[in-house]
């Protein structure tokens, strides 16, 4: 390979990909190394059983930045976007469905059922949402500043911000200040009375997070989250054929730039010499050579893991050990012969199937997930969990055989560090109980699963790689974003090593498949050549 | 009433009476206007059982700001700080964990636990240190309008972020750190003995309806090193004669300046005309006129029970209705026959004089956070006692004691509504008492007195909203510039010359007396200018 490549990068993931295909564009020669047999990472698709295919992990896309899809020419490489005409469909403790579809009115409807108010602060609350998002959105596609050394650059794109913000006049302005420090059951509780509307909004914000809906900040997760995709509830935004169909676009285009990518390639270590990182060593005892190494990988696994500790001095070990990633989502996924049958939809009657297209949440109430998480804390497993479910053969009926479907289930909170047992032993009591509390809501649905699939947070970090089983590769609180992502001083896709540089979802802008991370370490890692 | 003048400071507490005192100590006309008998509002000393005086609500004083002791010369006024030293921690395996003032014995205590964590604590002293030289000047700055910074505003930021610039890789990793983790994660990387994290956390949730485990917590640890190096007194005190010493040393001073100062006189109504504070009408009917009126209440009582909303404009009143109070302690307070005695630490030694806590592991302190999120008083719950009789003997009758006990999490409202303490008031009291008595066995048969409050009686009785003894969560969206309502940090109010100088304003609760000092200083600078 010697000659041939000039720069790794580790992990086949979405933003190891982008960092990949902004690279070769710009004429580098980047070859990509993943350790799996299939590339994707984190955005891929499974075949559960013969005709059945699974988004395997996170099951809606960021959305991919705007103008990541343009400037790849993904279409061109087979990628098409499909979007539900519902966001969201949940139950409240009661039993009565919550459906919020694409369309305003038919939202307005189902609100109103709950509370005639909420139905009319629900616009109110979206155009809130789409306005700060609006101005925060050009946060996520920039390198963090340089504290010390702030260069044009930084400053012109924060005084643009800065700007926009200024824009939105200060009643915005202190909303803007005022929520992303609280917790997003209080900014919820401030403009809703609906339990169910409100937990739909906390559920949004600490989905994939060590965080109740009653943990302070997590405001700003719900902004985080807003700020890729303007809408109070999300939208479902899916590739035709799962989330691997847009790993296999972006590799596609890649690999049309000139990148490698290798498969089968386990890293297991990081070369480097007189702190400058020189190669990568695989665990077939291959190595190879480069200049530049970009890791995917989460931070702290490789800057501990793949990196000898003499190169990182034991106070920059310290911290990297004290980035927090403790995984609590695990993934439970189904093979189902029929479509379920929801109880609460059953006055419905033909919107019943169409209610389910979008995410479907249980988590009737702010403080049933915060339960949820009340358990986790102790390393413990509610056995109430908060579970957000897509039915993607619904959007996409070509993942799963005529007549039937698959569910993806993300459940939380199974705390990567259990008290009493392993996740070996306890995945089948896990699988069971994510069963057992949707057939709570849709009595049929055990009867339905042909093929269940359960991925634990430990599996998660065996099969993926990731840290301690956390799906965005670090937690997204205040002491983790923006110039502290993944840690002060390193938040510009640069390490402490020369020449090695992160790109995945452990950077900023954090995790979620949106593509930016990988699209500015590819600039961060261009303008240092320069 | 013919009398007119300059300005009426609504409520006697520490920071009406600070105010008051700085106002008139600048020659103004100045009158304080205290609803109950007594002043000091939580800052009070009650004769509750004879011969026994409770410092029935705030108990222990740290932050009072040595500025204001010197410029109001308290110690002249009867001030005096007693030393509280030390924390002792009882632990669940029957031994202790015992900090005192004495640096280098709560080293050998600590190392007596864990080696690694009696590095770590000096380092962590240092590092704190280092940090409270950073923080100090904000407390004492005006809140800065972020969305029209004035000149001066913009030279303070620019101050702020060449002072940032300045601070080594380290500090500047703690302080972000410390401004935006919990307490819980933030002393999990420096320490691991279970007792000494709880411990240590307990003060990032004093008052606070968030657990250890919520971000912004792990800021007010700072809080602990801050007096320390003022070097004025010591971090932690009673105040002797308890904690009523403190007002009655304002309000002497206030006098001494020529404030006047009226016990039982509860305000009615503040009125307005054209927009502009007029004065007060008394509950008896009695009208005061002055130039200003600066209320030391908090905002829910000033701004929606004084005043008619109409006077306000509606995002302001929204601002205010949403403003978080959720009182979440309680206060336990004992009249003792004797001393009570230690099953880890038998006997009547010097752990005895200073803060006896209750708060064995992080995980005790969030379970006890858990149950309060539901409404209902923590059935394990944070205790943080004092026994101010063994330093000040003055509070009880000859070889008898009072014992105070601050418990958390007491939320405000319970899950039948904050009128269910009435039901529960003795129940929660015989939690506090049985929660101790694990620890000091003799404790039930030396009780002759107990007086319990509720947050619904912090209401009642001194007037603080749903009882939070800070008036007002002290949360990051309720600070600086936030506090307490977005735009209107700095002591005025939408009504002309209508102040805030309670601990609702900038920078917030405790016996720090700043609000009350700087609201008094912007009133004076206002007239100056001739806009008051």
């Amino acid at each position: 390979m010697n000659g041939r490549t000039d720069t790794l990068i580790i992990g086949a993931g979405l933003n190891g990909l982008v960092t990949a295909y902004y690279l070769a564009k710009a004429g580098r020669r980047p070859l990509v190394l993943e350790r799996r047999a299939a590339i994707g990472g984190t955005c891929s698709t499974g075949e559960l059983a013969p005709g059945f295919r699974v988004p395997t992990l996170l099951h809606a896309t960021g959305p991919l930045r705007p103008r990541l899809a343009a400037e790849m020419g993904l279409e061109r490489h087979g990628l098409a976007m499909l979007e539900s005409e519902t966001r969201l469909f949940s139950v409240s403790a009661d039993g009565r469905p919550l459906v919020l579809w694409r369309d305003p009115r038919r939202t307005a409807e189902s609100i109103a059922a709950f509370s005639p108010a909420d139905a009319d602060n629900y616009p109110k609350f979206g155009e809130a949402v789409t306005r700060l998002a609006g101005a925060l959105s050009d946060l996520l596609d920039m390198t963090p500043p340089d504290i010390d050394h702030p260069g044009l650059r930084d400053i012109t794109a924060l005084l643009g911000t800065a700007r926009k913000v200024r824009a939105l006049g200060p009643r915005d302005f202190y909303r803007l200040l005022r929520w992303m420090p609280m917790a997003v059951a209080d900014v919820a509780a401030e403009w809703f009375e609906t339990e169910v509307l409100r937990a739909a909004i906390g559920a949004r914000a600490v989905l994939g997070q060590a965080a109740g809906p009653w943990s302070a900040g997590t405001g700003a997760n719900f902004f985080l989250r807003a700020a890729a995709d303007p809408h109070v509830a999300g939208s479902v935004v899916a590739p035709r054929g799962g989330p691997g169909a847009l790993a296999e676009a972006v590799a596609g285009a890649a690999r049309a730039a000139g990148a490698q990518i290798r498969t089968g390639a386990d890293v297991v270590r990081i070369d480097i010499d007189h702190g400058v990182a020189t190669g990568v060593t695989l665990r077939s005892g291959e190595r190879i050579d480069a200049p530049t190494v970009v890791s995917g990988a989460d931070p702290k696994g490789t800057l501990l893991r793949l990196v000898d500790p003499a190169h990182i001095g034991p106070d920059m070990r310290r911290r990297l050990r004290n980035i927090r990633s403790r995984g609590v989502t695990a993934k439970v996924n189904l093979a189902l012969g029929g479509l379920p049958t929801f109880t609460a939809l059953k006055g419905l009657g033909t919107d019943a199937a169409a209610a389910l297209g979008g995410r479907i949440l249980v988590a009737p109430e702010i403080d049933y997930v915060e339960r949820a998480f009340d358990a986790s804390k102790y390393g413990q497993v509610s056995d109430q969990p908060f579970l957000e479910a897509t039915i993607p053969s619904l959007l996409d009926p070509t993942l799963a055989p005529a007549g039937k479907h698959v569910m993806s289930v993300l459940a939380q909170f199974a705390p990567y560090h259990l008290r009493e047992g392993d996740w070996a032993e306890r995945r089948d009591a896990l699988g069971d109980l994510v069963v057992k509390t949707l057939a709570a809501r849709a009595p049929d649905l055990p009867g339905l699963v042909e093929h269940r699939q359960v991925i634990t947070p430990r599996d998660l970090e065996e099969d993926w790689g990731l840290t301690e089983g956390h799906l965005f590769q670090g937690e997204e609180a205040l002491d983790q974003i923006f110039t502290m992502r993944p840690i002060l001083g390193f938040a510009r896709y640069r390490s402490p090593i020369a020449g090695l540089y992160m790109c995945g979802a452990g950077t900023h802008p954090g995790g979620g498949l949106t593509g930016a991370n990988g699209r500015s370490a590819a600039r961060a890692i261009l303008a240092d050549r320069r | 009433m013919a009398t007119r003048y300059d300005a009426i400071i609504i409520g006697g507490g520490h920071n009406g009476l600070i105010a008051a005192a700085y106002l008139a100590k600048a020659g103004r006309k100045v009158v304080a206007l205290e609803r109950r008998h007594v002043l000091g509002g939580a800052a009070v000393t009650e004769e509750v059982f004879p011969g026994f005086r409770f410092s029935v609500f705030s108990y222990v004083v740290s932050l009072l700001r040595p500025e204001i002791i010197r410029d109001l010369d308290l110690p002249r006024h009867g001030l005096e700080i007693l030393p509280l030293d030390g924390t002792f921690t009882p632990m669940p395996n029957g031994d202790y964990l015992w900090r005192m003032d004495d640096h280098a014995r709560s080293i050998r205590e600590i190392a007596r636990h864990s080696k690694t964590d009696a590095e770590a604590y000096e380092e962590f002293g240092k590092a704190m240190q280092a940090l409270c030289r950073f923080v100090r000047p904000i407390l004492a700055m005006l809140p800065p309008d972020p969305t029209k910074p004035d000149f001066k505003d913009m030279l303070n930021l620019l101050f702020l972020g060449r002072r940032f610039k300045a601070l080594p890789y380290e500090d500047r990793y703690n302080l972000v750190q410390l401004m935006t983790m919990s307490a819980a994660d933030f002393l999990d990387q420096w320490f691991e003995t279970p007792a000494l994290k709880g411990t240590m956390s307990a003060s990032g949730i004093i008052g606070t309806f968030l657990g250890v485990r919520s971000p912004g917590t792990a800021y007010v640890l700072l809080h602990h090193y801050m007096g320390e190096i003022d070097g004025a007194f010591r971090a932690w005190g009673f105040s002797k004669g308890g904690t009523g010493g403190i007002s009655n040393a304002c309000g002497a001073a206030a006098r001494a300046f020529g404030a006047e100062i009226r016990t039982e006189a509860a305000v009615a109504r503040i009125l307005v005309k054209d927009g502009t504070a007029k004065g007060v009408v008394l509950q008896n009917g009695d009208e005061i006129h002055a130039d200003i009126v600066a209320s030391s209440l908090d905002p829910r009582l000033t701004f929606l029970r004084l005043l008619d909303p109409r006077h306000l404009p509606d995002e302001f009143v929204e601002g205010v209705n949403r403003y978080k109070f959720r009182g979440s302690s309680g206060k336990v307070n004992l009249a003792l026959d004797a001393l009570p005695e230690f099953t880890c630490m038998p006997g009547k030694g010097a752990h005895l004089r200073g803060a006896i806590s209750i708060s064995p592991s992080i995980e005790y302190m969030e379970r006890a956070y858990d149950e309060a999120k539901y409404g209902a008083f923590s059935r394990r719950p944070y205790i943080d006692c004092v026994i101010p009789s063994l330093t000040d003997p003055s509070v009880a009758p000859p070889g008898k004691h009072v014992m105070s006990c601050f418990v958390q999490y007491a939320p405000y409202k319970l899950k039948e509504g904050p009128e269910d303490w009435d039901n529960q008031r003795e129940a929660f009291g015989d939690t506090v008492v049985n929660t101790l008595a694990e620890h000091m066995p003799n404790l039930k048969n030396i009780i002759l007195h107990r007086q319990v409050m509720t947050p619904l009686d912090m209401e009642r009785i001194v007037g603080l909203s749903e009882g939070n003894i800070f008036q007002g969560e002290l949360g990051l969206e309720q600070l600086f510039f936030l506090r307490p309502v977005a735009g209107w940090a700095r002591f005025r109010t939408p009504v002309r010359n209508l102040y805030l100088c309670g601990s609702a304003a900038h920078p917030g609760g405790g016996i720090m007396g700043a609000p009350g000092r700087m609201a008094a200083l912007e009133i004076l600078k206002d007239w100056k200018r001739g806009i008051a």
